[in-house]
């Protein structure tokens, strides 16, 4: 057999090979196509047997036994959970519990393996579980596959099962930064009820060196809101050394306000350190109490370019706080000038000064602006 | 006998047409569906139906924008604005559009039932 014809052999298998995996994908993408559009139809008949039983009382009609371990079955009761409320998810749930849902998806999520199986039921406790599923949620909290671990903590938030808040904290320091975050989102959803369990986590685990869990446990605490923990952020703030966490608590104090926001803040306003003094104004400005406009005036002359801008931009937003701003443009001061002059802009004062004047209304204040403005473009120019 | 009444579901969620289609089939009423804006302003502007219930964020046109445009070539359709988005100013705006009504998503089905009866009776 010469070269040729083994070069002949060789193009005719490797065009063989690739025909017939061509073909193989083919017939896989069919069989995929028509799978998923059974279960389509499948999810639809469901929904529409599901909508006549709440459509009506007294409607009788029996849901085919099969359905309990019918994944169509399943995503339908997901699907119309969110579309409807009140009573109509109570008959759901009861429709649920009749057939054995949950029980079944506990059973799947204790087996081994296919893990695609595992965490679809997951999900699918996420979503319908009710108290009586908690234990295995809490249970399956600390899984080895984390998005499971991620499931069962929305399914827990879901239901606010309170005392699966400890639960999910104690995972808390033991998660990758992205399970964590997840979980801080779970936390966030329960509202004030994790307010105190927040406190207690961070209070035990405040340490000098490893604190990211702590910091996300505070930005959790300031998303929250609860205006309690004003007192906890500011003795945090006392004992804490390292820089980010002060940081996130600082920010956390602003969006928790507050007139116990304030002294922390304006202490922090004093730092040394340039990051918690801008980090401060933001903050302070968040709060939007105008007793403390004399405060962040102060920092209109700050060293470091980030907090005279946070300081103008704070007082841009306070009431009484432009009066300040327009007062200093006449500061000997440049950089105090050029960051009264951009928040000024930024907060529409220097565009609203300029409708006036086209309208000839304008006050002497916006004068004061616009006389400020074209004196800096002209020398620019 | 009464004629049957003519009801036109539009959204583009196909759980939500179904919930409504086959609850509004169980209290007798003819039912069509529309899945996307564009397709709801033309089968609601062809004046074969009742009652509209309308869903306001879908694709092709705004729900807002469907009323709007009934309004100006003068159909006179009578319209239940659907929706999820549940501020003040859509509401507002849908109820000073034309709409007769506003239901909120998720909804209570009973009561959207009911209301429906009532502006079909009115």
């Amino acid at each position: 057999m010469n070269a040729t014809t083994i070069g002949f052999i060789a193009v005719g298998v490797v065009l063989f090979v690739d025909f017939a995996l061509l073909l193989g994908l083919v017939a896989l993408k069919t069989v995929h196509r028509r799978r998923a559009e059974r279960h389509r139809l499948r999810r639809a008949r469901y929904v529409a047997t599901l909508s006549r039983h709440l459509a009506s009382s007294t409607h009788i009609e029996p849901i085919d036994g099969g359905a309990a371990d019918d994944d169509a079955f399943l995503d339908a009761v997901i699907d119309l959970r969110n579309v409807v409320t009140g009573h109509d998810v109570e008959t759901l749930t009861g429709i649920v519990d009749s057939l054995g849902l949950a029980r079944i998806q506990e059973a799947r999520l204790r087996s081994r393996f296919p893990l695609g199986r595992r965490l679809r039921a997951a999900v699918s406790m996420a979503e319908i579980g009710d108290e009586s599923t908690a234990r295995v949620l809490i249970e399956y909290l600390s899984d080895p596959e984390p998005e499971i671990r991620i499931q069962c903590a929305r399914g827990l938030g879901r239901m606010q099962h309170t005392a699966a808040i400890d639960a999910i904290l104690e995972r808390f320091g033991l998660e990758e930064p992205w399970v964590r975050a997840r979980f801080a989102d779970t936390l966030v959803g329960f509202g004030a009820k994790a307010t105190w369990p927040l406190v207690a986590y961070i209070r035990v685990n405040l340490s000098h060196d490893e604190n990211e869990s702590v910091i996300e446990a505070i930005r959790v605490l300031g998303t929250i809101g609860d205006r309690e923990v004003g007192p906890t952020l500011s003795g945090v703030l006392r004992v804490a050394s390292d820089p980010e966490v002060q940081l996130a608590t600082i920010e956390a104090l602003g969006a928790v306000g507050g007139p116990l926001a304030i002294p922390p803040l304006k202490h922090t306003f004093r730092s040394a350190d340039w990051r918690l003094r801008a980090k401060s104004a933001a903050s302070l400005g968040h709060i939007g109490d105008p007793s403390i406009n004399l405060v962040l005036s102060s920092g209109l002359v700050d060293s470091n370019w980030w907090v005279r801008r946070n300081s103008a931009a704070a007082l841009a937003s306070l009431p009484g706080g432009s009066g300040l701003l327009l007062d200093t443009l006449e500061s000997e001061d440049p950089f105090a000038r050029d960051a009264a002059t951009e928040a000024l802009a930024d907060c529409g004062a220097l565009a609203a000064a300029r409708e006036r004047e086209d309208a000839g209304v304008a006050t002497a204040d916006d004068r004061r602006l616009l006389d400020h403005v074209g004196a800096e473009e002209t020398v620019l120019a | 006998m009464s004629e049957t009444k003519r009801i036109l579901v539009c959204d583009d969620s196909e759980t939500v047409t179904t919930v409504l289609v086959t609850a509004l089939e169980l209290e007798g009423y003819e039912v069509a569906t529309a899945v996307n804006g564009i397709e709801a302003y033309e089968m609601g502007a062809t004046g074969n139906y009742d009652l509209v219930i309308l869903d306001q964020l879908m694709p092709g046109l705004l729900g807002l924008e469907i009323i709007d445009r009934w309004h100006h070539e003068g159909h006179d359709i009578r319209t239940i604005m659907l929706s999820g988005v549940d501020d003040e100013r859509t509401v507002v705006s849908s109820l000073e559009s034309g709409a007769v009504d506003f239901v909120r998503k998720p909804f209570r089905l009973p009561e959207l039932l009911a209301r429906i009866r009532q502006r079909l009776n009115a």
